[in-house]
């Protein structure tokens, strides 16, 4: 419909623009812009209402759950304290076909969920807190996957696994170890197609049971909240 | 992209500026409050001989509506309009009603007091009550009471769902199913699909049984 009306009137729209001046130039919604590609830059430049977000996040509970805790044993991974840069970026790379997430596809989809609910529901996510109860490894490889971790991957997932919300990195503290294992594998194998190019790069060199022993380290660190 | 169409973008947020006045007129006569006595008028008309009186329809295979919120009830008769739910008996009905009937009759059924449901399978509340909490996470269903509640009492456009004839209920889930029914969405659907028949059995006797 807007694009039949840019290209019928552009005499009428300059005409406008002209008498319109800068000052409308913040008024364009940037929700109702049909450019799906740039879904993370609209997403990120919505303030997030976290009380909003409690209730749109009903969507979620099913898999998800109340607390954010999600499902150790069904792969849904652990969404409270997470940063809310990490899980827009996520929501905006399942919307956009970045990433496959077969499971949650038709719950994410445009029409069922706005952009600016996303926003509220990262916010409401991101300030709740961790849950104790997290799915974890058999505990065997415990020191190996720590020597792994604080070599490969505590540069960007931090020290203590707290993530890096500025440069979409997720917290991995606290995670169920089920579906760290799971990520990790698929990163390493292609599967999880928005994998970080570098990490895809490193983990080249892991076996499976390095990949456990690391994801059952991760599930377990305690980052002190900042 | 975006900067390359944005100059047009402008005129066109000009234009509906613009118009704006004429858009308001046009929806004055639907922002008046809802009118409950008016609303109890009209569905004693030609709802109740389905629905019932007060909402709670006696008959299976049609819905109670008592107790039921008023952003979903607004929701299905417009979807009746657009025939995201088709219906030979509702669609013409929902097309007769002004936004203000609709306002009105959808209040008047939210004040009511839904009665408790009838369960016709005991045997399937177990199995009812395991998926209505825990879902399926193996075919991705999710569990119900994430939208709906703990206690079926639902919110907004998630309906209530507590207390609902399980005749109903199953035959709306095979409707979501076989397409026949879509919200415009995909969410009710997909769980549908996800449900094995007996799975969708099972919970709608298990929401029958919730108050």
């Amino acid at each position: 419909m807007k694009q039949a009306t840019m290209t019928c009137r552009p005499l009428l729209i300059s005409l406008l623009l002209l008498a319109a001046g800068p000052g409308l130039a913040g008024s364009a919604d940037p929700g109702s812009q049909p450019v799906r590609e740039d879904e993370l830059t609209v997403l990120l430049s919505m303030p997030g209402d976290p009380q909003r977000g409690q209730e749109s996040y009903r969507l979620c509970r099913g898999c998800h759950k109340a607390d954010g805790s999600g499902k150790a044993e069904a792969e849904y991974p652990q969404l409270a304290g997470q940063h809310a840069r990490v899980l827009l970026k996520q929501m905006a790379d399942v919307r956009a076909g970045r990433r496959d997430s077969p499971k949650m596809n038709p719950f994410i989809e445009h029409g069922e969920v706005s952009s600016q609910e996303l926003a509220d529901i990262a916010a409401f996510l991101e300030n709740l807190p961790v849950p104790s109860a997290i799915g974890l490894g058999d505990g065997r490889q415990l020191e190996l996957g720590k020597h792994l971790y604080l070599r490969d991957c505590a540069s960007c997932h931090g020290p203590n696994g707290e993530g890096d919300g500025q440069r979409f990195y997720p917290r991995v503290a606290g995670q169920h170890y089920p579906y760290l294992y799971r990520e990790t594998l698929e990163s390493r194998d292609r599967g999880r197609r928005n994998a970080n190019p570098e990490m895809v790069r490193v983990l080249k060199h892991y076996v499976d049971s390095d990949i456990a022993a690391v994801s059952d380290y991760m599930a377990r660190l305690r980052p002190a909240k900042p | 992209m975006g900067l390359r169409h944005y100059p047009s973008m402008l005129g066109v947020t000009l234009l509906a500026v613009l118009s704006l006045p004429a858009v308001l007129t046009s929806e004055a006569g639907s922002t008046a409050g809802p009118d409950i006595a008016r609303g109890q008028a009209l569905a004693g008309g030609e709802c109740a001989g389905c629905h019932g009186a007060d909402g709670n329809s006696e008959i299976p295979t049609f819905p109670k509506l008592a107790g039921q919120h008023v952003v979903y009830l607004l929701k299905e008769l417009n979807d009746y309009n657009q025939a995201h739910r088709a219906s030979d008996i509702m669609q013409p009905m929902a097309a007769s009603l002004s936004e203000q009937d609709k306002l009105d009759i959808a209040h008047f059924y939210a004040r009511q007091k839904p009665a408790p449901g009838t369960v016709a399978k005991p045997e399937l509340l177990a199995l009812g009550k395991q998926v209505y909490l825990e879902g399926n996470s193996k075919n991705g269903v999710p569990s119900c009471d994430g939208c709906h509640d703990e206690d079926g009492a639902g919110s907004g456009k998630f309906p209530r769902v507590a207390g609902q004839h399980p005749e109903y209920l199953l035959e709306e889930l095979q409707r979501y199913a076989s397409g026949k029914r879509s919200h415009g969405t995909r969410v009710m659907r997909t769980v549908a699909e996800r449900l094995t028949p007996e799975e969708a059995e099972a919970v709608s006797q298990y929401m029958a049984s919730l108050e």
